[in-house]
Order: C-alpha cells, then sequence, then structure tokens
C-alpha cells in the first residue's frame, strides 16, 4: 500500500492516487478510443495497494507504464512512455542549447548575466554549465507548484536559484577582529594572529577570497579603520625598535609617544627623540599605504569562486578617529586615489564612506578632513559611496561616543545596497550577519494585468493590492521553503564561513546542522520598477506626479507591513529589498513584452526602473530625486540605494559630490552615490570626463576605457553588461 | 557643472557686446533678448533651493551693472550663499570703471576675459581659454587635505 511519494529532492510527500489518474487520462485524451476514467481508476488503485509504503516517482511512473501495457490500451501505455521521454528529451534539449551558447562563447544574456564574471575563461564556462543545470534541477525538484508557476509566470524571482541546491546562504560583513586576533584555517594553510599592517591587510583579503567560496553574494568589511588600526600601531612600535636598534640608543619609550596623527614630515632639523619619532612615523605611514595598496591590488586580481570572479568586495570605513584608524582612511583613499598599475581606477572593493554628524560629516568634525577627501577621491574614482548614520533609521541608542568598539552599533552595508542591521533573534548589528537569500517580485506585471482586467482607477487599485498580496504571500512561501532547506547543511560545509565569522557559529561542531545560527540572516523579499508599475495604474510615474508618489509610498508601505508580518508568522528576519537587479532588470521586461506588447511607458523600454527610483530618462534637479526617492528607504531595511547622474568633469567640481551628500542628510536617505563619466586612455593614462571619447587627445590612441556603475559595481567596459543594462545606460540623462 | 562649484542657481542674463569668436553661448548677444525678471523673483528662486550658491553669467552680468549689484547686495544681506560671477572684461577694466566696479564688493569670485578660440583649453577649470582668470575677491577657502596624496593639478 502506497503511502508516501519520494520526490527528485529526496522530500517525502503524501500519496495522491488522483495524480497517477490525471496523467493516465492525459495520455488517453490524445488516442483515438479517447478518456477510460474507469480503466484509470483500476490501474491507480492497483498501484496503490500493491506498491512498497514509500515509492519514488519514477517508480510509480514505471508501474503506471506496466500496468498500461498489461491493459487493453497498449496505444495509451505508448503515448504515456512518449510523453515521458518527451519531457526528459525537452529538458535536456533546453540545456544543451544553452550549454551550446556557453561553448561557442557567444555573448547574450546567459553568459553576461553577471558584468562580475568573465564567463568566457575555462573556470567561467564550467560555472555557467553548473549554473544551467543546477536551474533546471532547483525547478522540476525544489520548489513547490505554487512557487514554481509564479516563477514560471513572471511573477517571481528566486536570485541565486542555481546556488539553490548548493545550500548556501548569501553574504557577510566579517567581524575581521577574530581572524586577526585569533588566526585563521584555511585550505591546508594556517595563519597566527596578525602582528603588522602588512599581514592584517593581507588577512583581510583571505578572509574574504576564502568565504567568497562558501556563499553566493558579497563579502564586506564592516569597519575597516576600526580593525585595522591596532595593526598601525604595532608597525609603529615595530618601526620604534627598529630606530633604536640603528641608533643603538634606546628609545623604547616612544612607543608611548602620543601620536596627534600619523602625517609623514621631513626630518631636517629635527634630532634625537624627535627624529626619531618622526622617522618612525614616516616609516609607518609608508608601510601602511603599501599595505593598503597590496589590498587594493589584491581585491582586483585574485580570482576566487572557481577562478571567474573577483571578490564582491565592500568596506565601510569612516568613523574611526583615532590616530591610527585615521591612518588608514587617509593611505587608503590616497591609494583608491592614485589607482592601482598604471593609475586605473580600482573597481574593487566597493568603498563606503560613514557619514556621521559630530564625527565624519560636518566642519569641525575629527574627520571632516578625510570625509572632504573622500568626497575628491568620489569625483575622480567613483568611491568611496556614503551611507548616511544619521538616517532615523540607522541609529542604534547603544552607539557612545567613547565606546572603542562603538563599530558594532553604527549600521554597514554591502556595496551593492545589500543591509541587514535589525535582528529580531539577536543583537541589532550588521556584523557577522548577511542576507540568506532574496526573492524579487514583479510588480510591474501585476499593476498591467490589474490595468487591463479593470478600468476604473480605484477598482484597479484595489485588483493590484489584492495580486500583491498574494505575490508577497508566495514569496514569502518560497524563502521560508529555502530557509527550511538551507538549515539542512551541517557547519562543515562552511568551513571558514561557520568558524566563529558568521555569528553563534564558534559554538557548531563540524557535523551540527547550521539551523541553530542562521536565523541571525535575512530573507528579503524584493521589487522592481515602481515607476513602471505606477504608470500602468495611474498613468504616471512618481517623479512627475504628486498622486503616483502618494500612491507609490502606499504600495511600499504596505509592502514593508506585510514583511513586517512575516516576520511574526514564520519567526525569521524578514525584510524589504529595492532589489539591486542586475540579470533581472531585462528578464522580467522581455517577458512580459511577449505577454502584453509594447505598452508606452512600461515595456516600451528594454529594462525596468531600479527599485522605487525615479526613471533614468527623467529629467530633474538632484534635490527633486532626493524629495521624491528618500521617503521610501525608511521602508527598504534590506537596503536602497540613491543615486545622482552630475554631467562635467567631477574631478573640477568635488563640491557637487558633497552638495549631494547633503541632501542625503537632509532628506533621510540611507546610502548613495553619484554617477558621472570618467574616461581613461589605457595607452598613455589621460583623462577626462568628456562624452563619447573615441581618440585620446593626447597620443590619439583608441583604448579608451570609460568606466560605468552597474548595481553599485564598477564595470571598466560596457562589453560584459546584458542588453537591459546597456539600455538603461543610453537613457540615462544628468540631473541638474 | 561648468557654473562653479557644487550646485549652483545660474542666472544667465542677456545682453553682450564682447561677441568673442567661439562663443558657447552666442544667443545671449542680443540686448534686446531675454525677458524682465524682478529682483525680487530671482532672489526667491535663489532662497528656494538651500543647497546651492549663486552663479551670475549670460551674457555679461556687467551691461547690467545696477541691477545685479541691486540682486548682489540682497543675496548677501539676506544669505549666506557664495556669488560666481562671469564676465568679458578683465578685472583691470572693472577696476579702472567706477561704475561697473560697484557689483565687485558683494561678488566672491570673479571669471575674467575675453574667450580666445585660438587657445581654447577644455581643461581649465570652469574656464575656456587661458587668458581667462578665476579671481578670488573673498579669501578662498582652505582645501588642503594633510596627508593626501598631490590632486590632479587643477588649472
Amino acid at each position: 500500500m502506497v503511502k508516501h511519494v519520494i520526490k527528485r529532492d529526496g522530500r517525502v510527500v503524501d500519496f495522491n492516487n488522483q495524480k497517477i489518474v490525471a496523467a493516465i487520462l492525459k495520455a488517453m485524451a490524445v488516442t483515438e478510443e479517447g478518456e477510460d476514467i474507469v480503466l484509470a481508476a483500476k490501474i491507480a488503485d492497483a498501484i496503490s495497494k500493491n506498491g512498497r509504503d514509500e515509492m519514488g516517482v519514477e517508480e510509480i511512473q514505471d508501474c503506471v507504464e506496466n500496468e498500461l501495457m498489461n491493459s487493453p490500451r497498449k496505444e495509451v501505455a505508448k503515448r504515456y512512455i512518449a510523453y515521458r521521454n518527451q519531457r526528459n528529451l525537452a529538458r535536456k534539449a533546453k540545456t544543451n542549447e544553452i550549454f551550446q551558447t556557453i561553448i561557442d562563447a557567444q555573448a547574450n544574456d546567459i553568459t553576461r548575466e553577471n558584468a562580475n564574471m568573465n564567463a568566457d575563461t575555462p573556470a567561467g564556462m564550467m560555472m555557467k554549465f553548473a549554473s544551467e543545470a543546477t536551474k533546471s534541477y532547483v525547478d522540476e525538484c525544489l520548489l513547490s507548484g505554487d512557487v514554481r508557476e509564479a516563477v514560471a509566470g513572471n511573477y517571481i524571482h528566486i536570485h541565486d536559484k542555481d546556488y539553490y541546491p548548493t545550500k548556501s546562504l548569501t553574504c557577510i560583513q566579517h567581524p575581521l577582529d577574530k581572524i586577526l586576533e585569533h588566526g585563521m584555517k584555511a585550505g591546508h594553510g594556517e595563519s597566527r594572529p596578525a602582528k603588522r599592517i602588512e599581514t592584517a591587510s593581507v588577512l583581510a583579503c583571505i578572509s574574504m577570497e576564502t568565504v567568497q567560496n562558501e556563499m553566493h553574494g558579497g563579502q564586506a568589511i564592516p569597519a575597516f579603520d576600526f580593525y585595522l588600526a591596532p595593526f598601525v600601531r604595532k608597525t609603529f612600535e615595530e618601526e620604534v625598535d627598529k630606530v633604536s636598534a640603528i641608533c643603538n640608543t634606546d628609545y623604547s619609550f616612544l612607543k608611548e609617544a602620543v601620536i596627534d596623527d600619523y602625517l609623514k614630515h621631513d626630518l631636517i632639523g629635527l634630532q634625537g627623540k624627535e627624529r626619531a619619532l618622526q622617522h618612525a612615523i614616516n616609516q609607518t605611514v609608508s608601510r601602511v599605504h603599501q599595505a593598503m595598496e597590496a589590498f587594493v591590488h589584491n581585491m582586483n586580481t585574485i580570482h576566487s569562486r572557481g577562478g571567474n570572479q573577483v571578490v564582491f568586495s565592500s568596506i565601510n570605513y569612516g568613523t574611526d578617529t583615532s590616530a591610527e584608524g585615521r591612518c588608514i582612511i587617509r593611505e587608503l583613499l590616497n591609494t583608491t586615489y592614485e589607482g592601482v598599475g598604471n593609475g586605473s581606477t580600482a573597481i574593487f572593493p566597493i568603498q563606503i564612506w560613514k557619514k556621521k554628524r559630530g564625527v565624519s560629516y560636518l566642519p569641525g568634525d575629527r574627520n571632516y578632513d578625510l570625509y572632504k577627501f573622500a568626497c575628491r577621491v568620489s569625483a575622480r574614482r567613483f568611491f568611496p559611496n556614503f551611507l548616511n548614520l544619521d538616517a532615523s533609521f540607522n541609529q542604534d541608542d547603544a552607539w557612545k561616543a567613547d565606546d572603542p568598539k562603538r563599530y558594532i552599533h553604527e549600521v554597514a552595508t554591502m556595496g551593492c545596497r545589500t543591509r541587514v542591521y535589525g535582528n529580531r533573534f539577536g543583537p541589532k548589528t550588521s556584523i557577522g550577519r548577511g542576507n540568506l537569500s532574496f526573492t524579487t517580485i514583479n510588480i510591474v506585471k501585476l499593476a498591467i494585468e490589474a490595468m487591463q482586467e479593470q478600468e476604473d482607477k480605484d477598482r484597479r487599485i484595489q485588483a493590484f493590492f489584492q495580486k500583491l498580496d498574494w505575490a508577497l504571500d508566495i514569496s514569502a512561501k518560497q524563502l521560508n521553503e529555502r530557509f527550511e532547506f538551507q538549515k539542512t547543511a551541517v557547519k562543515k560545509q562552511f568551513p571558514l564561513l561557520m568558524s566563529g565569522l558568521w555569528l553563534g557559529s564558534e559554538k557548531l561542531d563540524d557535523e551540527d546542522s547550521i539551523e541553530s545560527v542562521i536565523n541571525q540572516g535575512t530573507l528579503s523579499i524584493g521589487f522592481i520598477g515602481l515607476a513602471e508599475c505606477l504608470i500602468a495604474l495611474i498613468g504616471k510615474h512618481h517623479g512627475e506626479s504628486e498622486e503616483a508618489q502618494e500612491l507609490g509610498l502606499r504600495i511600499i508601505s504596505h509592502m514593508a507591513e506585510k514583511i513586517n508580518g512575516f516576520a511574526e508568522t514564520f519567526q525569521h528576519n524578514f525584510t524589504f529589498l529595492a532589489t539591486p537587479a542586475e540579470g533581472l532588470s531585462g528578464k522580467f521586461t522581455k517577458r512580459d513584452r511577449k505577454t502584453f506588447g509594447v505598452l508606452p511607458g512600461i515595456t516600451d523600454k528594454d529594462y525596468y526602473t531600479n527599485s522605487s527610483h525615479i526613471p533614468v530618462y527623467y529629467h530633474c534637479t538632484p534635490e527633486h530625486k532626493a524629495k521624491i526617492e528618500g521617503p521610501y528607504h525608511k521602508y527598504e531595511n534590506a537596503g536602497h540605494i540613491f543615486y545622482v547622474e552630475i554631467d562635467g568633469d567631477a574631478t573640477h567640481n568635488p563640491e557637487a559630490i558633497m552638495n549631494i551628500v547633503d541632501l542625503m542628510d537632509k532628506y533621510d536617505i540611507g546610502y548613495g552615490s553619484v554617477n558621472h563619466n570618467r574616461n581613461r586612455c589605457l595607452d598613455c593614462g589621460y583623462e577626462d570626463a568628456s562624452e563619447g571619447l573615441e581618440v585620446c587627445p593626447h597620443c590619439h590612441g583608441n583604448h579608451i576605457d570609460t568606466l560605468q556603475r552597474i548595481t553599485g559595481y564598477l564595470v571598466g567596459t560596457t562589453n560584459r553588461w546584458n542588453s537591459g543594462k546597456l539600455a538603461e545606460l543610453k537613457d540615462r540623462v544628468v540631473h541638474k | 557643472m561648468a557654473d562653479g562649484p557644487g550646485f549652483r542657481t545660474a542666472i544667465y542674463c542677456a545682453g553682450c557686446l564682447h561677441h568673442c569668436k567661439g562663443c558657447h553661448n552666442p544667443q545671449s548677444w542680443d540686448m534686446a533678448g531675454g525677458h524682465p525678471v524682478s529682483v525680487e523673483d530671482l532672489l526667491a528662486d535663489i532662497k528656494s533651493d538651500e543647497f546651492s550658491n549663486v552663479t551670475f553669467s549670460g551674457g555679461d552680468p556687467f551691461y547690467q551693472v545696477e541691477a545685479f549689484t541691486n540682486l548682489a547686495r540682497r543675496i548677501k544681506e539676506e544669505t549666506t550663499k557664495t556669488i560666481w560671477c562671469w564676465t568679458g572684461f578683465t578685472y583691470e577694466e572693472i577696476l579702472a570703471d567706477k561704475r561697473l566696479s560697484m557689483l565687485l564688493p558683494y561678488l566672491d569670485v570673479l571669471v575674467d576675459g575675453p574667450f580666445i578660440l585660438e587657445q581654447r583649453d577644455t581643461t581649465l577649470l570652469f574656464r575656456g581659454s587661458p587668458n581667462q582668470r578665476i579671481i578670488y575677491l573673498t579669501p578662498k577657502e582652505d582645501d588642503e587635505i594633510p596627508g593626501a596624496v598631490p590632486l590632479m593639478p587643477l588649472r
């Protein structure tokens, strides 16, 4: 008697003989004699009676085949077998076709899904094969029926679906102090705690590079300045010992010296201990500079994750006001300003300036000089971006100015915008935590459906909200299911990540499941295309109409509220994400255009507008953009970003960057950055900001690299951009 | 962003007699062009944007020096905004003319001199040709950053 069925993924579900009946009737329907419900039921009954308690899907299908062969309706058996084969073949053929495009190294939206990955290299190809193969496995074996339908229907998109079977989590903010103070084990190597800045900076790289292989998203350091500062002092102490040795004089008392700032000065005119002190400082600054250069260089050159991707790395800094912390920040900015190699802009790590009143923003703040410098660096190198610690939702009462570990209470972000801060199951912090998985809702499609079903505006909006609730419910269900699957992983699958970097993981044994600790992470529901959604509902987007803005805020606050409810229901940290949709931006649109045709303002472009942004083609002032987009940030607690496009040469006008940060400060904006144009001649190093530069005015070479930003990341040449993002780039207008 | 540092409310006036060859804005030469706007209206516009400083350009504001002096005085009395002013006259010409120099006390920066097409240089900061000068009439804010690497030279 069959009681349970083992599905392809190993999940056990209750046996339902109606499914067998339905399958047989389907096969009968395409034969001349047609359906015979009595026979179908008889066969289903026979199988359910004679089968074992637990049977696999394929086994049951074999039984159906046998029963049909032994019945008078052999032609039905033929149809049934043909149908099974067809399905298998179809699955394979589709995969083979995709494999062929990967082999041919064709540039298309499959190979260009991720602009940071070089899918043409052997390792990159290998990864794409695996990725394409696992995606169909996930569809067939891991998703429940209604979720699969919602995905197939283009209503929701499961991010990093190819990684689903690996049970990997998305990303983490590294508690680097643990590694620096206790050392680490990775692969075949073991490292001791760091004693000087060079080792500390290399350990920071290794930590991110190693953990990147254990996860499917980005790696970040939440307080780069605070973590590395102690090693500036240790380096200084080393230099004092060196001076003592060379001068044959005991200067060890200088190790206690109070240093206001680590600044290089000429030794001319200095004697005795003053000379020794300044020399030690000069040497320390040089070594810190070298260490920062090595750090940035490593983050841009060492490929990890199968050898085809550099780490999606981000570092947060700006609030350490100690002389040592300031030395780290200054030399990092110096090295970033100078560029890597022959002066190229470093693509990684994404740098994030933590802007905080009283610390790193206002004239008179201890780190104001470095903030001004950061704006100048951003004007040339696009980074740092700016994280607004003063935003109403980015604050924590536990933060105290005199607490040496106050960074624990400071929000940190992944460069792409992903934000983890609030916590229902532990301390409110970004550190040692990250996103577990996220899923994006195509709110544009829901709006188009509502538009086509309802003439009346109010009814249309009402219909939209109903559909939205359905999509939210199914997304929450899907994320919860993925969580249930992820939690079955054991600690040893994530050797470094779960060795103490992830909050609470140090107490796990190798064979322990990670269930008890991953609730520290977030499950995020995101969305794309608020602008197009609003156009579908009321004909205008929120940049151009107050009514649309009001409705936009109603939609987004409703989603936020509902998602908070999921956190209660499912007892997970559910959060709401303004999705950084790189591969997705064109995918949803293409499908919807096929379904609905070209709808003006909605599906007439090759992309949907990023999250709650005003469309990139819409002309407005930076302040208008800030005023409209700002109010959404407090709802989007899993991350958001504010962009302003400026024209002209930003290096001529770093004050404009400061003004944009002022807008962020005024309009309660959480995270933002400034986009501009930067050309660089790869032959002679000439730089400017002119539009469409093709020939270098200096050396007349034609190897011009133009930098652009895509979902928060910089991309040098645009040939790795997918078609949707390229179309969006062409439409971008400057805000003035 | 060519109108001076940071966000700026730029007031473009009509009328200019310098007629520099290669002028980027020759449609503004017509002394009878444009439309009249009151000082009050301009002031309201300027004040409505809390982050923007002010730029006078054109045209050449010095052909309407009384009106601009009036506006500039009000800006200085009622706001903390800085004023950058572009002109085709040279600083020396303005200084030598009592009437023209009435605007100077209210300006923070004067960018002076005619554009000379033959000397055109697009890498210059806020100017078209090297004869033009950025003249700070009020002390320039100290923007030295201790310990920073040499920044790209701005000329």
